[in-house]
């Protein structure tokens, strides 16, 4: 009974310690922060110490993280280990070190419910936390990517995390090449990823929202280079129609598991992703398919057939779109070949992704209806240029009606005004 | 005056006559019967009746240059927004099932306010305003 007592008061006891702590921390919101005061004072602030730190403003203090007395400004009270002082924590320490909060689900309802808590765990399924684990200093690290005074939340757009900058901040050290070359990495990612499709798009269109940054497809937290297997549904968590005709094809089948073909990549390359167009398929200088097929196979010729139901369709497209310009510079009515032409664009789009299902038949689905309404938009567009002249014609006509009544009328009041002989 | 003289006069007043009353009767009557052309610069269009509009459908509207989707929800309200989508420029649908704006060139999805949601659009659809005057649909810029 007495050893039951015992085990529980230690729980109690514990239990308190662990409500106390919250608490603490809680109350500390409205609390004193000596040590900024000194260090403000002593001009003697971490190098990336920011006041708009989200830490700073939701109101915890230094001695939140870094232990010790906020209270007192006794820097030996202040900075005691009795007071729990830990000072700067070591490199393999940090994960954990910011994990005591946000690895804890209810301390953070405080303050970000919706912040997912298990990042530490993440990370330490992640190539950086792997390494760092095995006693690698230089691996990435919670700080290496979100600074250690001027945190921000990632929808801020001063924060190191923030879609704009992440390109940036894995660059940091992606961008290092001796520290790359050390383990056999490439250091130039960066400057292709600049000059891809999803570089300008985030880079220099803004476009936040829709174009991947590095974390999109590598994650975050777990970074790890996606594996062979998985490369297909990566991309094709926003390239979802690709991802459908890709995986329901042949060759989606055939490179499926271990072998030299990687989905996407394959083609597409990773980080230098360049804007496709048509020459991509086929089988000529630029065409990617006869990187594989040669000629008399059959993936050989079903690239030609799938290159020429392209080029028909945005050939036919693009003088239609010529007719277009011109019957609007003419000043006729250009809206309804407007719209056809949005149709056969739609079709021509449509098309350029049914490539991935490799079958020039499928493509033809689309091509053929896009060709007959490019046709038709043509044929209108024709009409209304030989409109235009048909109009043309009628004014000069007009001009040399009124032209001869003048002269008539001139040539009667001339005889009028004569008197009789 | 000689009789030729005069008879020379009147024929070329008549043809002259002619031509020119067919030069101002011609534009005048195309006036007053105009051909079916839509009108490139608009600010605002008549979509039909508002109580043929069966719920949580759509219509494409010719918004000048610009296609227009027209959604009515399932709650009755009308939505008018371009119809553009802003990946790669196919006109959006209207997809009953999800209740969302869709467009099916590469599987991009928008809410019913425009905003991009999913897939590859970069940018969110621009809305247009609807009224309903006398039971009429008015779609204005
Ligand atoms: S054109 Fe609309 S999603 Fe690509």
């Amino acid at each position: 009974m007495k050893k039951l007592f015992f085990l529980l008061s230690i729980f109690l006891l514990l239990l308190s310690t662990v409500f106390y702590a919250q608490e603490k921390t809680i109350q500390d919101k409205n609390g004193q922060n000596e040590c900024l005061n000194c260090h403000k004072s002593d001009e003697n602030l971490p190098d990336d110490f920011k006041s708009y730190d989200v830490h700073i403003t939701a109101g915890l203090t230094c001695a939140d993280c870094h232990g010790g007395d906020p209270t007192s400004d006794d820097e030996d009270i202040a900075m005691s280990k009795k007071n729990g002082f830990v000072g700067v924590p070591s490199r393999k320490d940090i994960p954990q070190f910011c994990g005591r909060c946000h690895s804890d689900f209810k301390f953070m309802k405080n303050y970000r419910p919706e912040v997912e808590t298990d990042q530490v765990k993440q990370y330490y399924t992640s190539i950086h936390g792997i390494q760092l684990k095995k006693g690698d200093k230089n691996v990435a690290v919670c700080t290496s990517c979100h600074t250690a005074h001027s945190i921000l939340p990632p929808k801020d757009p001063r924060s190191s995390v923030y879609a704009l900058n992440v390109p940036a901040t894995c660059n940091k050290c992606h961008g290092d090449k001796k520290l790359m070359d050390k383990y056999n990495l490439p250091s130039d990612i960066y400057k292709k990823y600049v000059n891809s499709v999803h570089g300008i798009d985030l880079l220099k269109n803004k476009d936040v929202t829709g174009a991947p940054a590095c974390n999109d497809c590598h994650g975050n937290h777990g970074a790890t280079p996606p594996g062979v297997s998985s490369i297909v549904n990566v991309c094709g968590t926003c390239h979802v129609n690709n991802y459908n005709y890709f995986k329901a094809s042949k060759m989606g089948k055939d490179w499926e598991g271990d072998n030299d073909y990687h989905g996407c990549v394959t083609c597409h390359n990773n980080h230098d992703i360049k804007k496709p167009n048509d020459s991509f398929v086929g089988v000529g200088d630029d065409a990617l398919c006869s990187d594989c097929h040669d000629k008399g196979d059959k993936g050989y010729e079903e690239a030609k057939k799938i290159h020429q139901e392209l080029t028909n369709l945005s050939t036919l497209y693009d003088s239609a779109k010529v007719k277009l310009i011109k019957v609007k510079q003419l000043g006729m009515d250009d809206i309804s070949i407007g719209f056809m032409l949005k149709d056969a664009h739609q079709a021509m789009i449509k098309a350029r992704t049914t490539v991935h299902t490799f079958s020039s038949a499928k493509v033809a689905e689309l091509t053929v209806p896009g060709i007959k309404i490019a046709n038709n938009a043509i044929k209108k567009a024709d009409e209304e240029i030989s409109d235009y002249h048909t109009r043309r014609y009628g004014l000069g006509a007009a001009t040399i009606a009124i032209l001869i009544l003048i002269i008539g009328l001139y040539l009667k009041l001339k005889g009028l005004n004569k008197p009789e002989a | 005056m000689s009789q030729t003289r005069r008879k020379f006069i009147n024929t070329i007043l008549g043809i002259g006559g002619l031509g020119s009353l067919g030069a101002i009767l011609y534009p005048l009557v195309s006036y007053l019967i105009p051909p079916k052309i839509t009108e490139a610069k608009v600010n605002s269009v008549k979509a039909g009746k508002a109580d043929k509009f069966k719920d949580n459908s759509y219509k494409i509207i010719k918004f000048g240059r610009e296609p227009v989707i027209l959604i009515k929800t399932v709650n009755g309200n009308f939505k008018a927004l371009s119809a553009t989508c802003t990946h790669l420029q196919c006109i959006v649908q209207y997809r009953k099932d999800l209740k969302e704006i869709w467009c099916a060139c590469h599987n991009g999805l928008y809410d019913l306010n425009g905003k991009n949601i999913s897939g590859p659009p970069p940018r969110p659809l621009k809305q247009y305003d609807v009224k309903i005057v006398k039971d009429e649909i008015i779609i204005t810029r």
